[in-house]
């Protein structure tokens, strides 16, 4: 295991906690940050930063293509927004907003509440499931993707000195810890986190947690599972993933969202062109989600650690001899 | 509103200048071999009005902070807005020629790669959240005028379409500029009546106009829109206001400046038949 990751991941906390201390050193160190939500609490940037710059917060009510046009013009007039909408009304509502941003690259911090299928209780309509085939389309926009608390912090930090448009997605549940304080992030780099020469699992998000979990009893089994975190949905690195074809020779992708277009799309579109090798792929697949805590829908939908070992198992047996 | 004896001299200057930008702008559109004559030709005077007068902005210098912005919300109109930022000195007017053409510079919708153009624009209904952004990074960024007044580093001027206000965005951002009393922003409603298939009140009854912006807290002004002396006590007149956000109705034509296109002609074609009645027009 990567000497980046925690003994044990015992202790939990949401990608929220990460985020809103990184939001408050963000506005210590440079005036010009501020945030825009579209009515509601998880948008607010926590207690400490609300009390500190009320003044640098602003509820642009439940209107999400305006709130996503006012950041480019914030942008444009010299400030560093970070918008706060639920996930799916961003890329719903305001996707031609976020599109717009894009092709003039304004230095837009687009936060994505609540992504992916385990937003437990608000059922489908608020669930999404297509953001990262949407937005992974989307020319000049860098799209994150943190699996904890600590990683949506130093996402979030790498975003604001980020020059151009990045969107960041942050899961609602609490979620183990993983990672060290000092675990490195750098954009557009995807993060060894195991070593193995068996079969790669390549994951993004909230599961990263289970996939960690599968791999050791895997070990258990004496296969030796390689696990490639891919915090950067966009610009992907195809590096990691061609040289982690070659080392493995087969791969399982891993996301709390849609398979089509997502981390496993994408993953398969580079190997494809480049190393054909068998893919499982983890994910939701093809159908809208519903109530329910992230256990009953990791189980649903097939996205579980018994599902990500018997992925594991089977995509070995079609490894090409 | 506030009348203002203008100049003659300066009036009758400014006619001459959107004289000479309706003439530019059927020259872009003759190397496209089409573009958007109607709705170009009815901001004529509200382009002139802006960039020739009222703003505060130096053209040898388009990324000054200080500058005022100016927002076409409806770009498809980019033609006359190309004209008035390559006769105001933002480039060079040989890149007119680049219209319509494969790596062109002026490409079809007012695109900010364009020096002047402060907002990329083509999906409509978007432009007046851009100025509402601007608004709120402008008034955070304030500055002290020779007077030591306090005042926003920057006005924020946004031309939008009678058409355009079919679309939520429109109203999504006038509400929060009036919320937030964005007293420098004032928009243009180009209000020339028609949109791409027909008559705008038609399709979709947007009166009463002056009511529905006043109800949404912004001060309401309305001019002939082809009446200089009009727009600038308007422009004038608005920026006087200081706790909301102000917007003129300005009544236009499309077409405005050749007869036979008058009311008839939104994207179109530009044969040669049109290109002479215009040039004649416009002598």
């Amino acid at each position: 295991m990567s000497e980046f990751l925690r003994e044990s991941f015992n202790e939990s906390k949401t990608m929220y906690s990460g985020h809103n201390e990184a939001l408050v050193e963000l506005a210590d160190e440079n005036p010009n940050v501020l945030i825009l939500y579209a009515d509601f609490a998880q948008g607010q940037a926590g207690t400490y930063y609300r009390k500190k710059y009320p003044d640098r917060l602003i509820n642009m009510g439940i209107a999400e293509a305006n709130l996503m046009t006012v950041a480019a013009g914030l942008a444009e007039g010299g400030k560093i927004p970070f918008t706060h909408c639920h996930s799916i009304f961003a890329i719903g509502r305001a996707y031609n907003q976020i599109r717009q941003i894009a092709f003039d690259k304004y230095n837009v911090n687009i936060i994505l509440c609540n992504t992916g299928i385990f937003w437990n209780f608000m059922g489908a309509s608020h669930q999404v499931i297509e953001e990262i085939p949407a937005l992974r389309a989307l020319p000049n926009l860098v799209l994150l993707s943190p699996s904890d608390a600590v990683e949506a912090k130093k996402a979030s930090k790498a975003a604001a000195y980020f020059d151009g448009p990045v969107a960041i997605r942050l899961a609602e549940p609490e979620t183990p810890i993983i990672y060290n304080d000092d675990y490195p992030f750098e954009i557009g780099k995807a993060k060894l986190l195991k070593e193995g020469k068996d079969v790669t699992i390549a994951a993004t998000g909230i599961l990263m947690s289970k996939v960690l979990k599968a791999s050791k009893i895997l070990e258990r089994d004496k296969i030796d599972v390689q696990v490639l975190n891919f915090h950067t949905i966009k610009p992907l690195d195809t590096e990691a993933i061609n040289n982690s074809a070659r080392e493995t020779g087969a791969i399982v992708t891993v996301e709390d969202s849609s398979v089509i277009g997502g981390l496993g799309g994408s993953i398969t579109e580079i190997l494809s062109e480049n190393y054909p090798i068998p893919i499982h792929r983890i994910g939701v697949r093809d159908v809208f989600g519903q109530t329910g805590n992230m256990e009953e829908l990791a189980t649903e939908y097939n996205m579980n650690i018994t599902d990500i070992i018997k992925a594991a198992k089977n995509v070995i047996k079609k490894k090409r001899k | 509103m506030i009348k203002v004896s203008h100049d003659p001299e300066l009036i009758i200057k400014l006619e001459g200048k959107a004289k000479l930008l309706r003439k530019h702008t059927i020259e872009i559109i003759r190397y496209a071999g089409k573009g958007w004559i109607g709705g170009s030709f009815s901001e004529a005077e509200i382009f002139t009005a802006l960039l020739f007068h009222h703003m505060r902005i130096d053209p040898k210098n388009p990324d000054w902070p200080e500058r005022d912005r100016l927002i076409l919300s409806k770009a498809h109109c980019c033609e006359m807005h190309y004209a008035a930022l390559g006769e105001a000195g933002y480039f060079p007017k040989k890149y007119f020629s680049t219209y319509g053409k494969f790596g062109g510079m002026l490409q079809a919708h007012s695109q900010r790669t364009v020096p002047g153009v402060d907002y990329s624009g083509g999906s409509l209904g978007t432009g007046l959240s851009f100025a509402v952004g601007e608004a709120i990074a402008a008034k955070l960024f304030s500055r002290k005028t020779s007077d030591d007044t306090t005042v926003p580093r920057n006005m924020v001027y946004c031309i939008i379409g009678d058409g355009e206000c079919d679309g939520g965005q429109i109203w999504e951002a006038a509400l929060s500029a009036g919320h937030h009393k964005l007293s420098n922003i004032t928009t243009i409603i180009d209000r020339n009546r028609y949109q791409s298939t027909g008559a705008v009140d038609s399709i979709i009854e947007i009166e009463p106009l002056s009511e529905k912006w006043k109800s949404f807290l912004w001060n309401v002004l309305e001019v002939d829109g082809h009446d200089l002396g009009q727009i600038l006590d308007g422009l004038e007149a608005a920026k006087k206001i200081t706790d909301k956000p102000s917007i003129i109705i300005a009544n236009t034509v499309k077409g405005k400046g050749v007869p036979s296109f008058e009311n008839k002609v939104h994207f179109s074609p530009l044969t040669n038949e049109m290109y002479n009645e215009a040039m004649n027009a416009l002598a």
